[in-house]
């Protein structure tokens, strides 16, 4: 199909074209809303920015902001270095070193992240990471944007960093055995959605068994 | 048991399937012959290269009316079956749900995910949540079953492919079941652990990741990897096999998995050869110790070389590679016979050792001593026959092709005396302390190449072909590079043009000159896949 164009003509007039009218003509617009915002009534004033970070906007519920790292009951990263995030991650940026728990009691899972780093610069901030992870470990839901740094390697979270946010998830540990469907009915309240505030909460949150 | 003849053509009869005719080889395995026509069949029991268990029950096929396991049913004349029929499709679902009703569904954690049966299975053919409203029966997890392998028996589904592995394979009945029902568990047998020298391929060949490798355990997960054909350089009998790796680095080795290739094994201490393609390398020239830029390293062998060149070429050693390749040893040859006119040839290589069984292993450890004596013309001196020629003051130059040449502390003493020791090695080593001229060489996971096979491998002689082909699954290490190019460049400089431009067009000339290689095959193209798209294995 052949792209169509329209031709619009602008038509100007002698005063047009003089210039300096119209430039004296803009300027008194802006000056107008200048002063409206600055000494006009409150009522009146326009202004659309605020100053952050003093001021900060209410982020959507759904916000993404730098990842955290989840922890189970006993306070170790939920984590199990299965790499599932870092093969879906469009950006290539998420880098895991597994290792293999030293003496793990019978039950435990033995694999965890050595190394976990995520370089939030490289990072486009996608939230594949979070959909792919079957273990509820990361999760972009701190409502934290990344601040800036000075040197590019300060971009990159490691372990520690990703933990200190990290809470305990409210998926079971072990799973919450072959009876879940009897033990939760309310699936909705399953799925609740973190805000930053939860995170201190949910630290002391007793474990749900 | 898995002597594998020429079999005569078999006569074909007609089998129908689904309703559909077809014209099958009379006495094939039924799961095979479905297999070959492209049926989409589960099963996890049934291996080409054991013998038939029949205990998963998951190849079923509707034959009368009943539900039969293909995998131990013959093709016979005027034989009807249902392969995908509704009722046919739900008996092998059924299955599958009672393979899971134990299994702990770990593939988070587990080696084999990616690469694993049931998973594939489960997703090719259920792939609905689980319905099992009981607790798993708890059984060992992180078992230590040997050298090499650990064992999570929950995660096991009682297929005994290793138990018969051990058995028909590897002549060592290290594994039995315990218990029985649903308590069935996987452990050793009394006295015994996995020990045997083949016990790595059990983790292969095992569905699911019950087996694990300790060395490969949860150091990358099997889609990140690539794999490479190449053979094993590890003995004599050359096995094929399938370099892993990633981003340079070689993570494991594993026999590849064709079927029609189907017996093929790899001895454990094979599959640890990668770890020394990692090792201490050597990464530039060296020359009198001192690293060298490649023209300055290429110019002090001339300058040396030249005036002996001019007087006594009899007092010229040349030193064939038993770990080099067919087309190393031939160009390494070629420079010795035809351009040096050398008046000695050896052949480096290590002794037998005598690990060699009658299943893989030979006692000749090394890959090539067959090709470096095809490639030679007469008859080659052996390490002590140079030691005594170094004592007799024989020699005056030396080229060394390999890392091979093991000489006592007294011969290596000798050789400050000669005028010019050129080695091509690719590990620092005593002899390149002593040696003039160090030029870094490529190892076999580095270069296309071939290798002569020693002699017909015991249990199996299927991919028939005496040669084995190499091709490169990772850059060699700095300035290293392949020995015939070594041998190119040094032949250059001291004005022997050898237009080579591939170890393809070395090996095409060498086919075409020496007798000994014109059966030789450089093999097709196998390009390096990601696992991603590789299915399964096991
Ligand atoms: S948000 Fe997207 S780009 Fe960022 S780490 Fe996750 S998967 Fe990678
Ligand atoms: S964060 Fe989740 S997806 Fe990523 S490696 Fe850990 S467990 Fe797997
Ligand atoms: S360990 Fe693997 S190969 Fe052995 S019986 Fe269990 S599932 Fe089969
Ligand atoms: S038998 Fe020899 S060639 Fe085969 S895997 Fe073992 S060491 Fe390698
Ligand atoms: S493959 Fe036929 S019964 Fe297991």
């Amino acid at each position: 199909m052949p792209a169509r164009t329209k031709v619009v003509t602008v038509k100007r007039g002698l005063w047009e074209n003089l210039y300096l009218p119209e430039i004296v003509r803009g300027l008194g617009v802006t000056l107008k809303h200048f002063f409206i915002n600055t000494l006009g009534p409150k009522s009146k004033r326009q202004i659309v920015t605020i100053d952050y970070p003093d001021v900060v906007r209410e982020l959507p519920e759904r916000y993404r902001g730098v990842h955290r790292l989840n922890t189970r009951e006993d306070g170790s990263v939920r984590c199990t270095a299965c790499m599932m995030c870092a093969t879906i991650c469009p950006a290539n940026c998420i880098h895991i070193e597994a290792g293999e728990r030293e003496n793990p009691a019978s039950r435990d899972i033995e694999k965890f992240p050595q190394v976990f780093e995520i370089d939030e610069l490289v990072c486009v901030v996608c939230g594949l990471c979070v959909e792919a992870c079957p273990c509820d470990a990361i999760r972009m839901d701190t409502h934290v944007h990344m601040p800036p740094v000075e040197h590019r390697k300060d971009a990159v979270l490691e372990k520690p960093e990703l933990m200190s946010r990290g809470t305990k998830s409210i998926a079971v540990d072990g799973g919450a055995g072959p009876d879940w469907r009897d033990k939760y009915t309310d699936l909705g309240s399953l799925t609740q959605i973190y805000r930053p505030d939860h995170i201190e909460r949910d630290r002391e949150r007793p474990a749900r068994r | 048991m898995s002597e594998h003849e020429p079999t005569p053509t078999p006569e074909l009869v007609t089998v129908k399937i689904d309703g559909k005719e077809h014209q099958l080889p009379k006495g094939k395995n039924l799961l095979e012959a479905l297999l070959d026509l492209g049926e989409d069949i589960s099963y996890f029991c049934y291996h080409p290269g054991l013998s038939v268990a029949a205990s998963c029950r998951q190849c079923l096929v509707g034959i009368r009316g009943s539900m039969v396991p293909s995998c131990q049913t013959t093709v016979s004349d005027g034989l009807e079956l249902e392969s995908q029929s509704p009722t046919v499709l739900d008996a092998r679902r059924q299955m599958l749900e009672f393979t899971l009703v134990n299994h702990p569904v770990d593939c988070v954690i587990c080696d084999k995910a990616g690469e694993c049966t049931l998973q594939r299975h489960y997703m090719d053919w259920d792939g609905k949540p689980s319905e099992i409203d009981h607790e798993k029966v708890e059984k060992p997890k992180k078992v230590d079953v040997g050298r090499e392998i650990v064992l999570d028996a929950e995660r096991c589904i009682l297929c005994s492919r290793c138990v018969r592995f051990c058995q028909e394979i590897a002549e060592s009945p290290d594994l039995v079941f315990e218990y029985r029902g649903n308590h069935e568990t996987l452990t050793t047998a009394p006295d015994r652990r996995l020990d045997n020298s083949y016990s790595l391929n059990t983790v292969d060949i095992c569905p699911v990741g019950a087996l694990t490798d300790k060395d490969f355990r949860f150091k990358i997960r099997v889609w990140e990897l690539y794999a490479t054909r190449s053979v094993c350089n590890g003995c004599a009998a050359g096995c094929d096999t399938e370099v892993h790796h990633r981003d340079g680095r070689i993570y494991r080795m594993v026999p590849p998995k064709d079927w029609d290739m189907n017996l093929n094994w790899m001895c454990d201490d094979g599959r640890r050869t990668y770890k020394s393609v990692a090792a201490q390398r050597l990464t530039r020239p060296l020359v009198d110790g001192e690293p060298a830029e490649l023209d300055a390293a290429l110019a002090a062998i001339k300058e040396r070389l030249e005036p002996l060149l001019a007087q006594d070429r009899g007092a010229i050693g040349v030193v064939l590679g038993a770990d080099a390749s067919n087309e190393d040893n031939f160009m390494a040859a070629r420079m010795a016979y035809d351009f040096l006119e050398a008046g000695h040839v050896y052949l480096a290589d290590s002794p037998d050792n005598g690990l060699g069984d009658d299943i893989l292993r030979r006692d000749d450890p090394n890959p090539n001593r067959a090709g470096a004596r095809g490639c030679a013309r007469g008859d080659l001196g052996s390490s002590e026959d140079l030691a005594r020629d170094l004592a007799d003051h024989k020699l005056e130059a030396l080229y060394v092709v390999g890392d091979r040449l093991d000489l006592s502390d007294e011969t290596l003493g000798q050789l400050r005396g000669l005028k010019l020791v050129v080695v091509q090695a690719s590990e620092p080593s005593r002899l390149t302390d002593k040696a003039h001229v160090v030029l870094p060489a490529a190892k076999w996971a580095e270069v296309h190449g071939t290798i002569t096979r020693t002699s017909e491998r015991a249990k199996r002689d299927l991919s028939a072909s005496r040669f084995g082909r190499m091709r490169p699954a990772v850059e060699p290490p700095g300035m290293a590079r392949p020995h015939w190019d070594w041998l190119k460049r040094v032949g250059a400089v001291l004005g022997v043009t050898v237009e080579f431009e591939s170890a393809h067009a070395v090996f095409q000339e060498m086919k075409k000159q020496v007798p000994f290689f014109a059966e030789a095959q450089w093999g097709g193209k196998i390009p390096t896949v990601m696992l991603r798209f590789a299915g399964r294995r096991g």
